[in-house]
């Protein structure tokens, strides 16, 4: 028996190599998003890319043939802009917009079959991740390791091995968390399809509402965009291990925490999410204390990340081999962007 | 060793019984990849040697019958240039290694056969204080682990082996238990789907197995207003560690009510969780994190001496059986004079020995053992 994604699925996956075989198979030409019956579909990537910088998910629905181009003319849109900060936003908001689809249709397939073709298709062609459908409890289940790759790269306490359903050297999630998991692959997915895509020349009509959006939103990410933190250094996991955990934080601790979030670009709101956490938690007080610390309140002077010596003396130092040379926490695990 | 205190003598004498064990004991079975492993040891003056690498087994022991050093390490790491510095040895994946140790047991007999050696004059005092013969000295604590340590770390292992097995899957045939030759375990695992896990991912599979941070969410109580709430994952509670506490806890997937009530009873949510918090301390084994955490570490190499006892890193194939002060008790049976610093009484080899006096007469391996402890010294009219 063989069953197969219908156009209402694939319209929903549009980065799926289905998709391109459609944009060969119709012998489809970049010129002809010149054609003026094209500018809906234009109008279309634009609406939805300006959602995205706004931080909102774009759930409107259409054909398979206009997601796929809308799809398509995103990509270009974003690859004209060539702001990487926007680049990764778009490349975020667009997973996130698969992984809502994907979700709903995990659990609203009747069909076991298919099901299992849908996560097959994602997980395995395009992530290489041997996972399963198990009949009765449509559970999916996939081995420790493969977890674990994508797992530990997360920062809330949930995803730890230690609060999932194990046995056996799998891992069983719902639907909705094994989604979850390939968030992040997904938007590297689609990140690297824009870094890779070679045009030679852009359609006017395109170039032309690329220029548009520049102008419109890359100011607000000049300073944010030169460096980006792969990981979190060892003094800074510790502390959040100890919040996520729901235990008191020395207030040495809580001031270090909060500083290097603010410092690497989490907004206040953020800040103060984390430390909901903790067992004395109190809206008001640490709404304030952020504040005061983001240089908002009181003194006005925006606090820096205390120095790694000034850490060690306080015993909130968990230095490991990537630590070597640094002066301050905020140096760790810096790359700068090429 | 306990170098401290110990004339040239009594290292040229370990020096000798050491060589001569790597002469008789070309092989070591349980080496694999030795192209891909950095070697590295310790030599008698402490000083460590790393990045090193042989191409061959041969060239290892050639090395080890020139040098005889005291401790030898390998990488638990496979590389693709191992003598290169660290960040430039290419790494290709590492096995997965499990560290357990009598002395993180907490067993109440562990003092009744300690001894405090001064770090300075390496007198043997009765106490953990300033050393009474030179009173400057710090004492460091030596201990000779009795049968009922061994008991107690052997059924930890077991628990680990369970743990592996059971939850994570791994099958036996990927593990390999080694007696490290002192006081503990080590659980090498190579299984070629787990050897690229990074740091962070080995860190989650030992916090799963030490019972780290467990949330009561994961189990179906959540933090609400009026304190809590009940609402049991979708995933359910009948696997891993929510098992193990839903049985613990004797409830099930249908068990909302009891659990309600067993959250009211431990005084709500913050009781509860230390009432969760006891039983992952019950259920967790005490392995040593940041040791499989590592994934550029050098361990002891199995196969060769330990020179905290003179007892070999010796493969178990059967933890209930293995007796670690016979089976890993591999040196010479040639009698030598030892001047001990304290009376004191061991089993080695299957024989008790039983030492009062300052000078006695005893089988090398016994000598060998005390003398890495720092409790004698050879006396210089062998
Ligand atoms: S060295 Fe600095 S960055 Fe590393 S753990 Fe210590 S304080 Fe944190
Ligand atoms: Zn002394
Ligand atoms: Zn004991």
């Amino acid at each position: 028996m063989s069953i197969k994604l219908g156009s209402s699925e694939l319209a929903k996956y549009p980065f799926l190599q289905e998709a391109s075989t459609y944009i060969q198979e119709t012998k489809f030409d970049f010129e002809e998003f010149d054609r003026p019956e094209m500018i809906h579909i234009i109008n279309r990537a634009v609406e939805k890319l300006e959602s995205e910088l706004k931080g909102k998910i774009y759930s409107n629905l259409d054909e398979y043939e206009i997601e796929i181009m809308t799809f398509l003319v995103s990509l270009l849109l974003i690859k004209s802009i060539g702001v990487e900060e926007i680049s990764r936003k778009c490349s975020l908001f667009e997973a996130m917009r698969v992984e809502k689809f994907l979700s709903t249709d995990l659990s609203n397939e009747r069909s076991l079959q298919k099901k299992k073709l849908l996560v097959q298709k994602i997980f395995q062609e395009l992530f290489k991740i041997d996972i399963d459908v198990d009949s009765t409890t449509i559970i999916c289940k996939l081995s420790i390791a493969d977890y674990l790759h994508r797992a530990s790269k997360m920062n809330e306490q949930e995803w730890k091995l230690i609060n999932r359903s194990v046995k056996d050297g799998y891992v069983y999630l719902d639907t909705d968390e094994a989604v979850r998991l390939i968030r992040n692959e997904l938007s590297n997915l689609i990140y690297t399809r824009i870094k890779n895509m070679k045009v030679s020349e852009v359609p006017i009509l395109i170039k032309s509402k690329a220029d548009e959006l520049k102008r419109k939103y890359s100011g607000r990410y000049v300073y944010r965009n030169q460096f980006k933190i792969l990981e979190y250094p060892p003094c800074i996991k510790h502390a959040m291990e100890i919040i996520n955990k729901g235990e008191n934080l020395p207030h040495s601790a809580r001031f270090m925490l909060a500083t290097y979030l603010l410092a690497i670009g989490k907004t206040e709101e953020d800040v103060i999410e984390i430390f909901k956490n903790s067992p004395d938690y109190n809206e008001k007080i640490t709404r304030y204390q952020v504040e005061h610390l983001a240089g908002k309140k009181g003194s006005h002077i925006k606090y820096s990340v205390p120095s790694c010596d000034k850490l060690r003396s306080e015993d909130l130092c968990f230095a490991i081999k990537e630590c070597e040379n640094l002066i301050n926490p905020i140096q760790f695990g810096r790359r700068k962007f090429k | 060793m306990n170098q401290i205190g110990n004339p040239t003598e009594s290292i040229d004498f370990l020096r000798e019984v050491f060589r001569k064990y790597y002469f008789e004991n070309k092989y070591f079975p349980y080496l694999y990849s030795i192209e891909k492993r950095e070697f590295g040891y310790r030599k008698f003056d402490s000083l460590v040697v790393r990045h090193l690498s042989f191409k061959n087994a041969g060239e290892l022991v050639a090395e080890l019958i020139r040098n005889v050093p005291l401790d030898v390490y390998y990488s638990n790491a496979y590389y693709g240039l191992p003598s290169n510095p660290i960040n430039e040895k290419q790494w290709e994946g590492a096995d997965l290694i499990f560290d357990i140790d009598i002395k993180d047991l907490n067993i109440p007999c562990f003092q009744d056969h300690s001894y405090y050696i001064c770090n300075l004059c390496g007198f043997v005092n009765s106490d953990q204080k300033v050393c009474i013969n030179c009173n400057k000295g710090k004492t460091l604590d030596i201990s000779i682990p009795c049968k009922k340590c061994f008991i107690a770390i052997k059924k930890e292992a077991a628990k680990l082996l369970d743990f592996l097995c059971s939850d994570l899957g791994i099958k036996e045939t990927f593990i390999e238990i080694f007696f490290s030759g002192n006081a503990g375990f080590h659980f090498h695992v190579n299984d070629p789907n787990i050897r690229n896990l990074d740091s962070n991912s080995r860190s989650n599979v030992t916090d799963y197995i030490i019972g780290n941070g467990f949330m009561c969410e994961s189990i179906g109580v959540r933090k609400s207003r009026n304190g809590f709430m009940i609402k049991l994952p979708k995933g359910g509670i009948m696997t891993g560690w929510r098992k193990k506490i839903a049985s613990n806890l004797g409830i099930n997937q249908k068990s909302e009510l009891k659990l309600k009530h067993i959250v009211e009873t431990s005084g709500g949510y913050e009781g509860f969780r230390n009432e969760i918090n006891k039983i992952t301390k019950k259920f967790g084994v005490h392995i040593d994190g940041p040791v499989t955490n590592d994934i550029h570490r050098i361990f002891r190499l199995p196969g060769s001496i330990n020179g905290k006892s003179g007892l070999i890193k010796t493969k178990c194939d059967d933890l209930e059986s293995f007796n670690p002060t016979n089976d890993a008790c591999m040196l010479s049976d040639s009698e030598v004079c030892i001047n001990l610093k304290t009376s004191l009484k061991i089993n080695l080899k299957n024989n008790n020995f039983r030492l009062d006096n300052t000078l006695e007469k005893v089988p090398s391996y016994v000598a060998v053992y005390l003398i890495c402890k720092g409790l004698a010294t050879i006396n210089k009219n062998n």
